[in-house]
């Protein structure tokens, strides 16, 4: 594996608003950083607008994962209704779609909600059962609660112990501290 | 929009509407003249101006469902708050202010209600039986919803719909404009004020815009009744409106006071309250007919055999396809919800697919058009008159738009619309 497994992770600023985490972030970003992560209690869209967060296929897995529900409820209604199980309803053709829309809707949903969950927890590698940031005594205890991180991880070919320190100590953060695996 | 920007922006100070808007009334005004005489051209090719009574009525459905939808959809915002209402309110207090427009249009359809209504026409059903003009079932509908369905009950109907609907359109209007002479100290008595009127209000419209859609257009088919009718037109008035009012405010935003206004969030937010209604419009359409398919009987069904045998069905098909398919895929993007003059043309299509809609719950009704789609210089008067009647009401609408300030001062959410997009960042 091409990723270090020990070592140093990365260089973990704690800033006290958003705004000086944004203002980081904006910062690394256009001096060439790639590799690196914010972190705050509340979604923080800005933050990742400024860090080249891209696109994620999650809303195509949900359109994929509802269209297939719709077609999987549907053919099996028709299935049902005209091979497996022919029934005389009020006289009604074996093959009567209005019948078949609410549950095959329904079916839609419920794929397509089901593939949206699954599908980021898929992309974004949870459940993940460890996290070198939690070796970080200020990220365990503030990160969710009101502090506000970025992360410049050791993998960005920029990193340098010294220099990164000293680019990050440049934004006034609270503390910089190195991060362990 | 930019990044880390930490300064809110500051309130133009002409709030009043630009001066393209003037444009758009001179606009409206040239279509609606061009459209009329169209309308007179294809009554005289097919010597007949009995479609010019039927298209009428999809007329004055469409701009009623602008006016009097746009009524509801103040109250609505006046109760349920938020940042939206900022953006809105002001259209939607120009669309209800056109009510005058709306009851000169509803006279001249009582005007022509024999043309139109059966039961106006035969006020003596078992004579109208007896020479066969009608048929068996349907002079016992005559007979048994007389009652209600006269042409007096119409008129004192209708009169008191109008005075309600009056009523509540001063009102607001009026509150609207006085709330922006006083200072920020009344915001919440305001706030409160408005919303008790309006959250009665929204009952009474329920009401009252029920009884008027029976009126006008279901009793059209004298034998047919259906429970949701009301609710699918008070749902498809929030469809039209909404549309209507972000394409305003959409158009507006390309000139102060409405482009310093306008951010990315609420026009997002805006495109997916369009979004549930297009879902909404589509479930109570799907829930009537399943229903009624469902029950198959004699005196319900045949509404739906009349708009789908005889090639209508393309046309049913084609409502829903244009009514619900294409707003629905277009809205599910949140680049499409999100992109000006993408979401304009959504929009614009949503009204579009309004009017489709009315062309095929008003024509079937009609004896030699029921189950029989067919070409006659008659049937584009359904182009012809509203178009006429619409354009004309846009005219008065973009007039109504230039008359007060395009933002409301006194509310509490105007300081936050003017902060930069994402605020705590």
């Amino acid at each position: 594996m091409a990723v270090p497994r020990e070592g140093i992770y990365g260089l973990l600023a704690e800033f006290e608003t958003p705004t000086a985490l944004v203002h980081a972030a904006k910062a690394a970003h256009d001096a060439g950083w790639r590799r690196l992560d914010c972190y705050a209690p509340y979604p923080l869209e800005e933050a990742a607008e400024v860090i080249g967060f891209h696109r994620n296929r999650v809303p195509l897995l949900t359109l994929v994962g509802g269209l297939m529900g719709l077609c999987a409820m549907f053919s099996l209604e028709t299935w049902i209704s005209t091979l497996a199980y022919p029934l005389n309803i009020a006289g009604r053709p074996t093959y009567s779609w209005p019948a078949f829309v609410v549950p095959a809707y329904e079916w839609t949903i419920l794929f397509a909600g089901l593939s949206a969950a699954f599908g980021m927890l898929a992309l974004n590698g949870l459940p993940s059962l460890y996290h070198p940031l939690f070796n970080a005594p200020n990220f365990r205890s503030s990160a969710t609660v009101d502090k506000f991180f970025l992360c410049l991880e050791a993998t960005d070919p920029k990193f340098d112990r010294a220099e990164s320190r000293a680019f990050l100590e440049g934004f006034q953060p609270n503390s910089v501290v190195e991060v362990e695996y | 929009m930019g990044h880390a920007q930490t300064h809110a922006k500051t309130l133009p100070a002409d709030l009043n509407a630009p001066t393209f808007v003037r444009g758009w009334q001179a606009r409206a005004l040239v279509v609606a003249v061009l459209f009329t005489v169209t309308a007179v051209v294809l009554a005289t090719l097919d010597h007949s101006a009995e479609h010019i009574y039927r298209a009428w009525v999809v007329g004055l459905m469409l701009c009623f469902g602008f006016c009097v939808g746009g009524l509801a959809m103040l109250m609505l915002q006046y109760v349920s708050g938020g940042k939206w209402g900022l953006l809105l309110r002001r259209p939607l207090e120009a669309m209800t202010r056109t009510l005058p427009l709306v009851f000169v249009y509803w006279i001249v359809t009582g005007l022509w209600m024999k043309k139109l209504y059966l039961w106006a026409r035969f006020s003596d059903a078992a004579a109208a039986l007896k020479a066969g003009l009608i048929t068996e079932g349907e002079a016992h509908a005559i007979e048994w919803k007389h009652p209600m369905l006269n042409p007096e009950a119409f008129w004192v109907a209708g009169l008191i719909c109008f005075a309600i609907w009056g009523f509540y359109t001063w009102r607001l209007n009026s509150m609207g404009l006085r709330r922006d002479t006083q200072d920020a100290s009344t915001t919440p008595y305001w706030i409160k004020k408005t919303e008790n009127l309006s959250g009665f209000g929204i009952v009474v419209y329920s009401l009252t815009m029920t009884a008027a859609v029976i009126y006008w257009v279901m009793s059209m088919d004298v034998t047919w009744y259906s429970t949701v009718y009301g609710l699918l037109f008070l749902v498809g008035e929030g469809y039209q409106v909404l549309a209507l009012a972000v394409l305003t405010t959409l158009a507006l935003s390309k000139e102060d006071p409405i482009k310093t206004m306008l951010r990315k969030t609420e026009q997002y937010d805006l495109g997916k309250f369009m979004m549930a209604f297009v879902m909404l419009n589509i479930y109570l359409a799907f829930a009537q007919f399943l229903i009624i398919w469902s029950g198959n009987l004699p005196e319900e069904i045949v509404w739906y055999m009349r708009r789908i045998n005889g090639h209508w069905g393309v046309i049913a098909t084609l409502d829903f396809i244009f009514h619900w398919l294409i707003p629905f895929a277009m809205l599910l993007s949140r680049d499409i919800k999100t992109n000006k003059k993408r979401l304009m043309r959504v929009a614009q299509w949503m009204i579009f697919a309004k009017f489709f809609d009315l062309f095929w719950l008003v024509e079937p009704n009609f004896k030699d058009a029921a189950s029989n789609l067919h070409f006659s210089w008659g049937i584009l008067e359904y182009i012809a008159v509203p178009v006429a009647m619409v354009s004309l009401w846009v005219a008065y609408y973009s007039w109504e738009l230039t008359r007060r300030p395009l933002v409301q001062t006194n509310d509490p959410h105007l300081a936050e619309i003017l902060e930069p997009e994402h605020a705590h960042a």
